[in-house]
C-alpha cells in the first residue's frame, strides 16, 4: 500500500543509534504548541512556498485557487514560480519502493539502521507495519513516536520494531491537553507496556522554556520514568529555528511561551533522581 | 595555551607581529619573521612567481646545515666534468652564499630573543640540534624560498621528519608540554607575512601539512608528533598549516573522532588522504612503490612524492562539461542512439586530451637552482629539478566537472533518446539561448538523474568519462621525462573555465560555476550524505589519481556533541572503507554565511575552505563567497 512521506533523511545523527536513515511519514494527532516540523503535522500532501529568493511576480498566487477563503496553491504555482520555490511536500510511496530505497544504502547502515518518525509514525499504521516487515531481518528498525495511539497499534508496533525512541512532554494531564491539544492518558498506558515489554527503547524529552523545562514538569516527568524503571532519558532543549518553516507553509508561528527565555536544563532533578540523561 | 602562545596569537591576530619586520626593532618573538621579504619588495607585496608546488626535502637540509651543503655541493662541482653541470652547480652556490650571508647579517639584529639568538648560533650553518632549531631553520628555509619566488611550497610529512628532533628533546629531558608551546608557536608564525606575497585568493599559499599514514608492513605511523599537530591546530584555530591526515582500513576509530573534533572548528580540514587507494594508484603510475608510500599532497590535493619529486600536478585542466557540450553541437543531430555519442564523446576526450598533452610537451619550469638544493640527486647531478634532477617530473591533469559533464549526458540519455520528450533540435536551441523562454524544458533537465544520488544511470556515465579521461592520458610520455596523470580535481577552474562555458545540457546556465573537484554539481539536490559517498566511491579511484576530493558539507549542528561528532567520524571510515581517495568535509552553517555576506563586520575570524585551501570570508571574491553558499543550499 502507500504511504505519504514527506522527508527521508540520510545519515540523521540524532535518531537512534549508529549511522541511520530517517523516514518522516506524514501526519500527526499532536498539534504541540512548539513544533518544529509543521509539515508533518497534516495527513496529506501540500504545496509549500519558501519565501528565500521571492521576487514577488505574483505568479503563484495568480495560479492558485480559493478554497474556503484559503489560497491553495495548484500543480501551475509550481511550475510557473520562475525561481523554483515551491515545491509539493509529502509524496505518496508504495511501502516496497520505499523498503528498496532504504536498502540501497545498506551496507553504510550496518551497524546503525533505520528510523520511522514524523509527523507521529503510527498515524500510518498499516503503511508503518508493511515497510517493517519488508525491511525485517535486513536492517535494524526504530520507530519515533508521541506514543499517542489505540493500544492495539502499539501493541502490534512493538512486536514490529527493534527500537523505540519515546516522547514525553508534559506529566500532567491538562497540560498536555493545553499545550499538544491532546490528553496524555493513552500516552502514559502505552508507554508503561513499552517499559514491559523488555524492547531497547529510550525516552525524549523537549525542553521548552517555562512550559516543558520547569521544576514541577520535571519532578512529574521524573516520577513517570522512576514508576516505569526507566533509568536514562535525553533532553531536547528548544531551538530558536523552530519556527522557520511555517511561513513556507503559508502559516504563522504562534508559540504559547516565551520564546526569548533561555532554557533550563533539570540537572539537579535527574540527578537528585538518579537518572541519568544527556542533551542533544 | 601557554601564555606566550596566547601573546603570540594575539600579535599575530592584530598583526602587530609585524612591526618586527624593520630592522631597527628587535624582535622578541620565537620565530624569525619575513624581514627577507619585506625589504626585498619594500614593504610591498612581491608579485610573480615561478614553479613550486613541491615537497622539499628540509629534513636533509636542517640535518645537514648549510654549511655541510655547501661543502656537498663544492665538492660535486669539482668531481664534475661537464662545464654546464659546473655552471649550474655554480648558480646553486651562489644562491646558497646569498642565504648564508644574509643569515648571518640578520643574526645580527636579533638580540632580544634570546632562544631565536642561541638558535641562530647553529642554524643555519650547522644542522639543527633541536626542535625548535628545527622549527627556525624551516621557517628561514620557507622566507628565502619565497622570496626567490618558489611558490606553493608545503610541510610534507612534518610529523615524520620532525619525530627525530622530538626524540632528542625528550631525551635530553624537554617535557611534552614545552615541544608543544614551541610547536604552537611554529603553526603562529607560518601564518606570519601573507600579505608579503600574492596568490589567487588570500590564504591560497600552499602551506598544507601532511600527517599519518603507514609504513611498507601496513603499521601505522601517526605518532606523538601527529597528535601534537592535531591538538595545536583544533586549539590554535588558524587557516595555516593545512592538515591532510593519511588513513587507510586499519586507522583505529580514535582518530577519526579527534580529526572530526578538527573538522567542527569549520576550517576545512583536517582532509583525508586514503592510503589504500593512493599508494596503488601511484605505483600503477610508475611510483616506486617506497615513494608511493611516502606520498604527500601539494599545495591543494594533488598527490606528489616529497624530497625526489618534481612533478608538476596541476599543468592542464580538462573541461569536462565544455567536451562533453561541444559534441552535443557537433554530433547530436548525426546520432541515432546514445551509446552512438558517448563513443562520439570518447573521441572527444581523446582527442582533448591529444591537445592537452600536446600543448605542454617538453615543457619545463624555470630553472630553480635555491630551490633545486632542496630536491634529491640535484646537487649530485648537478642538474635543475625539472630538468634530470629530480626523480621524478609527471605532468597531473585536472578534471574539472565530471559530474555536470555525467548529469548532462544522462539527461540527454532519458530525454533525447531514451523517453524522447525532447526533441534534438529543441535542446540545441535551449542550449544556444541559454535556456530563455526554456524554462520548462530547463526543469525537465533538471530532474533527470544527478551524479551523488546513488542512481546508476548518472554514475555509470560519470564511471565511463573517467574511465576514458584516464586511459586517454595516464602513463603518456610528457617530453620532459615523466608521464601524465589523470585526476579530479578542478582547482579554481569550477569558477573560472566555468565562467567561459555556455549552457550545458544538465540544466545548468552559461558562466554559473561547476561542482568543486569531485562533488555533485551545483544546486543538485541529492538524496543525503549516503547516497554522495556511494556514487563517489563507485569507480576504481586508483585509475585517476591526480588528486581531488569529494567534498561534502555537513550543517555545523549535526557536530553540535560527542554524539554527532562519533557518528561523522564513522561516515569518514565508511567513506575510507568504500575505496575513496579523498574527502574534505566541511561544517558550515548557511544562514552565518549569509549573514556574513551582509555584515563582514560582525564575522573577522569566519574561516571556509574554498578548494584545496581555507581562507576567512571576507577576503573572498563574491563568487566564490556565493559558490560556498550555494555548496549548502540543501543542508537542513
Ligand atoms: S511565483 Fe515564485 S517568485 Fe513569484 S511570487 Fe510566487 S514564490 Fe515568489
Amino acid at each position: 500500500m502507500q504511504g505519504c512521506v514527506f522527508s527521508i533523511e540520510e545519515f540523521s545523527v540524532y535518531d537512534g543509534p549508529g549511522i541511520r536513515s530517517s523516514i518522516f511519514l506524514k501526519g500527526c494527532p499532536l498539534r504541540c504548541s512548539w513544533c518544529h516540523n509543521p509539515e508533518g503535522q497534516r495527513s496529506t500532501a501540500e504545496i509549500v512556498r519558501s519565501p528565500n529568493g521571492c521576487i514577488g511576480c505574483g505568479n503563484c498566487i495568480n495560479s492558485a485557487e480559493k478554497k474556503n477563503g484559503e489560497t491553495v496553491f495548484t500543480l501551475e504555482s509550481i511550475k510557473n514560480c520562475p525561481k523554483g520555490l515551491l515545491r509539493v511536500c509529502g509524496e505518496w510511496m508504495e511501502s516496497g519502493a520505499l523498503c528498496e530505497k532504504i536498502l540501497k544504502n545498506r551496507k553504510l547502515l550496518k551497524n546503525g539502521g533505520v528510523t520511522f518518525s514524523g509527523g507521529e509514525p503510527l498515524m500510518q499504521s498499516s503503511f508503518l507495519f508493511e515497510c517493517l516487515a519488508g525491511l525485517k531481518g535486513q536492517l535494524h528498525t526504530a520507530i519515533q513516536t508521541c506514543g499517542f495511539c489505540g493500544e492495539d497499534v502499539f501493541e502490534k508496533a512493538l512486536l514490529s520494531a527493534d527500537f523505540f525512541l519515546f516522547d514525553l512532554k508534559l506529566a500532567d494531564g491538562a497540560q498536555h491537553k493545553r499545550y499538544t491539544g491532546v490528553s496524555n492518558e493513552v500516552i502514559l498506558t502505552n508507554f508503561s507496556k513499552l517499559a514491559q515489554s523488555g524492547k531497547d527503547f529510550v525516552v525524549r524529552i523537549p525542553l521548552i522554556p517555562t512550559v516543558t523545562d520547569t521544576a514541577e514538569n520535571t519532578e512529574g516527568i521524573v516520577k513517570i520514568l522512576k514508576e516505569n524503571g526507566v533509568s536514562y532519558a535525553e533532553l531536547l532543549p528548544y531551538n530558536k529555528m523552530a519556527g522557520g518553516k511555517y511561513k513556507m507553509l503559508g502559516r504563522e508561528y504562534r508559540p504559547d511561551f516565551d520564546e526569548g527565555m533561555t532554557v533550563n536544563i533539570p540537572k539537579e532533578i535527574f540527578d537528585k533522581n538518579g537518572i541519568a540523561f544527556k542533551v542533544l | 595555551m601557554t601564555k606566550l602562545v596566547e601573546a603570540l596569537l594575539k600579535q599575530l591576530k592584530d598583526n602587530s607581529y609585524r612591526q618586527y619586520r624593520t630592522k631597527e626593532t628587535e624582535s622578541p618573538i620565537l620565530y624569525p619573521v619575513d624581514l627577507f621579504g619585506f625589504n626585498m619588495g619594500c614593504g610591498k607585496p612581491l608579485k610573480g612567481a615561478d614553479g613550486g608546488n613541491v615537497s622539499p626535502n628540509y629534513k636533509r637540509i636542517i640535518t645537514m646545515g648549510f654549511d655541510a651543503t655547501r661543502k656537498e655541493l663544492t665538492e660535486s662541482i669539482s668531481a664534475a666534468e661537464d662545464e654546464a653541470k659546473k655552471e649550474y652547480g655554480m648558480r646553486m652556490l651562489e644562491k646558497l652564499d646569498e642565504c648564508i650571508r644574509v643569515c648571518d647579517e640578520y643574526r645580527e639584529t636579533v638580540r632580544s630573543n634570546r632562544r631565536l639568538c642561541n638558535a641562530l648560533q647553529n642554524v643555519p650553518h650547522k644542522g639543527a640540534s633541536t626542535f625548535y632549531e628545527a622549527c627556525v631553520f624551516i621557517k628561514l628555509c620557507i622566507y628565502f624560498l619565497r622570496i626567490d619566488k618558489a611558490a606553493h611550497l608545503g610541510f610534507g610529512r612534518f610529523d615524520q621528519y620532525m619525530y627525530s628532533f622530538y626524540e632528542n628533546d625528550k631525551k635530553n629531558g624537554v617535557t611534552d608540554e614545552e615541544i608543544f608551546e614551541t610547536l604552537e608557536a611554529f603553526f603562529i608564525s607560518i601564518n606570519y607575512d601573507s600579505d608579503l606575497y600574492t596568490g589567487v585568493q588570500q590564504g591560497d599559499n600552499g602551506q598544507s601539512m601532511v600527517l599519518g599514514g603507514f609504513d611498507k608492513e601496513g603499521n601505522s605511523m601517526y605518532n606523538e608528533l601527529s597528535e601534537m599537530c592535531m591538538r595545536a591546530s583544533l586549539e590554535l584555530n588558524l587557516i595555516d598549516p593545512k592538515i591532510n591526515l593519511r588513513v587507510g582500513k586499519n586507522t583505529p576509530d580514535e582518530i577519526y573522532v579527534k580529526a572530526t573534533q578538527l573538522t567542527k572548528q569549520g576550517l576545512g580540514f583536517p582532509q583525508y588522504c586514503n592510503d589504500d587507494v593512493v599508494v596503488p594508484g601511484l605505483v600503477k603510475l610508475g611510483y616506486e612503490r617506497e615513494d608511493a608510500l611516502n606520498y604527500v599532497v601539494a599545495a591543494c590535493w594533488e598527490y606528489i612524492i616529497p624530497n625526489s619529486g618534481a612533478d608538476f600536478p596541476n599543468i592542464r585542466t580538462f573541461n569536462f562539461p565544455l567536451v562533453v557540450n561541444n559534441t552535443l553541437h557537433q554530433k547530436l543531430n548525426l546520432c541515432e542512439s546514445f551509446d552512438e555519442l558517448l563513443a562520439e564523446v570518447d573521441s572527444a576526450i581523446k582527442c582533448e586530451s591529444d591537445r592537452l598533452i600536446q600543448s605542454v610537451y617538453g615543457y619545463a619550469e624555470k630553472n630553480q637552482p635555491l630551490l633545486s638544493l632542496f630536491i634529491d640527486g640535484c646537487i649530485q647531478k648537478l642538474a635543475d629539478m625539472w630538468r634530470g634532477g629530480a626523480k621524478y617530473t609527471n605532468f597531473g591533469c585536472h578534471g574539472a566537472g565530471i559530474s555536470n559533464a555525467a548529469d548532462a549526458l544522462a539527461a540527454v540519455k532519458r530525454c533525447v533518446f531514451d523517453e524522447q520528450t525532447v526533441t534534438k533540435a529543441e535542446l540545441l536551441q535551449a542550449l544556444e539561448s541559454n535556456f530563455e523562454g526554456f524554462s520548462e524544458l530547463r526543469n525537465t533537465l533538471r530532474s533527470c538523474p544527478k551524479m551523488g544520488n546513488n542512481d546508476a544511470e548518472a554514475d555509470d556515465i560519470a564511471m565511463h568519462l573517467m574511465s576514458v579521461f584516464s586511459k586517454s592520458m595516464n602513463n603518456r610520455s610528457n617530453g620532459s621525462g615523466g608521464v601524465w596523470r589523470a585526476g579530479t580535481g578542478s582547482a579554481m577552474e569550477y569558477i573560472f573555465t566555468a565562467a567561459k562555458c555556455p549552457a550545458t545540457a544538465d540544466g545548468r546556465k552559461a558562466s554559473e560555476p561547476y561542482s568543486s573537484s569531485f562533488s555533485p554539481s551545483l544546486d543538485v539536490k541529492t538524496n543525503g550524505l549516503l547516497s554522495v559517498i556511494q556514487s563517489f566511491t563507485k569507480y576504481d579511484m586508483t585509475d585517476i589519481i591526480n588528486g581531488g576530493p569529494l567534498t561534502l558539507e555537513i550543517h555545523d549542528s549535526v557536530l553540535r556533541n560527542d554524539i554527532g561528532i562519533e557518528k561523522t567520524a564513522q561516515l569518514v571510515k565508511l567513506y575510507v572503507e568504500l575505496g575513496g581517495h579523498q574527502l574534505q568535509l566541511n561544517s558550515i552553517n548557511r544562514e552565518r554565511l549569509l549573514d556574513a555576506q551582509k555584515n563582514p563586520e560582525k564575522y573577522p575570524n569566519l574561516i571556509v575552505r574554498v578548494w584545496g585551501w581555507s581562507g576567512y570570508f571576507n577576503e573572498l571574491d563574491i563568487e566564490f563567497q556565493n559558490h560556498v553558499i550555494r555548496r549548502c543550499e540543501y543542508l537542513g
